[in-house]
């Protein structure tokens, strides 16, 4: 009698040491997603001057398939493009995005030269606004990024 | 701030200086046309900056008695070859205003600096001259 009533007790808390388990477990576990998440980081303001600069340069790359005789100055814009993309990165503390998922997202989908103008009239608002806001020490690279941008436009009539 | 400003004041004066002959030794109307319509545009932004500067109470330095050409300029080639160099340098000039400027002053300051940009591009265009665009306007070169 005395070893059942043990054996129950023993049992009784184990369940009720499981229970605690899981219940700690599911709270953990909602934990993860809601109670205590770890706060996303601030995207960095210029984000979308790089995002735009990556989608900038195969926007040019596409183009310049297409118009073979146009390459070599669309290469070279595209060229610039990744520059911006390069330092940017680098001053944000990143690494330059893939192309892939925003890739037409500059065009629109109208990969011509009329669509890459208005890619580009598009980015250097983009970046003007940014070299408005941003602090000193960026606001000559961006300043630099919003002008190659407008340069681009001239260098494509 | 007053320092960047004096900077960008001497540019201004040294592009409306190179324009003059620059006219010269274009033959073309239509380029001949273009380069007033610069020197129209520094001659703006100038009279701007001297208010600025004035009212900083920055001593204006003396317009020097005159510049040195930073290569002969004889012909057509040479004149756009240094319409492109002094835009690359008033975009330079300009360049250095949008740190020590905020807000509205420093859009001013980036509207300069991409025209010049956009004309030194231009140029390059007018002038067959290749890459048509710097990947840093306003940097100086390394």
């Amino acid at each position: 009698m005395l070893t059942d009533v043990v054996r129950m007790t023993t049992r009784r808390r184990m369940l009720q040491a499981t229970g605690a388990m899981v219940g700690a477990v599911t709270l953990s576990g909602c934990g993860l997603f809601d109670d205590d998440p770890e706060p996303a980081p601030e995207p960095d303001a210029l984000q979308p001057v790089l995002d735009e600069a990556v989608a900038l340069a195969a926007a040019y790359d596409r183009v310049a398939l297409l118009q073979p005789a146009m390459a070599e100055t669309l290469s070279t814009l595209a060229g610039n493009h990744r520059q911006h993309a390069t330092e940017l990165a680098r001053v944000i503390g990143t690494t330059v995005p893939s192309a892939a998922p925003s890739a037409s997202a500059a065009t629109g989908g109208d990969d011509t030269v009329a669509g890459l103008k208005k890619a580009e009239q598009s980015g250097q608002r983009t970046a003007v606004a940014a070299c408005k806001a941003a602090p000193a020490e960026r606001a000559m690279l961006v300043g630099s990024i919003a002008a190659g941008r407008a340069t681009h436009i001239e260098a494509l009539r | 701030m007053k320092d960047e400003l004096a900077g960008a004041l001497a540019a201004e004066e040294a592009a409306i200086w190179a324009y003059g002959l620059i006219g010269v030794h274009l033959p073309n109307q239509g380029e001949q046309n273009r380069a007033r319509a610069a020197e129209d545009a520094h001659r703006v932004l100038r009279d701007d900056l001297v208010e600025q500067v004035a009212a900083l109470k920055a001593s204006t330095s003396p317009t020097p008695a005159g510049y040195e050409l930073p290569f002969p300029v004889e012909d057509r080639a040479g004149a756009l070859k240094l319409a492109i160099h002094i835009e690359d340098g008033v975009a330079q000039a300009w360049r250095v205003v949008l740190p020590v400027t905020e807000g509205t002053a420093r859009t001013d300051a980036l509207a300069a600096m991409t025209a010049s940009a956009v004309r030194a591009t231009r140029w390059r265009r007018i002038a067959a001259v290749t890459p048509l665009a710097l990947a840093f306007p306003g940097r100086p070169e390394a």
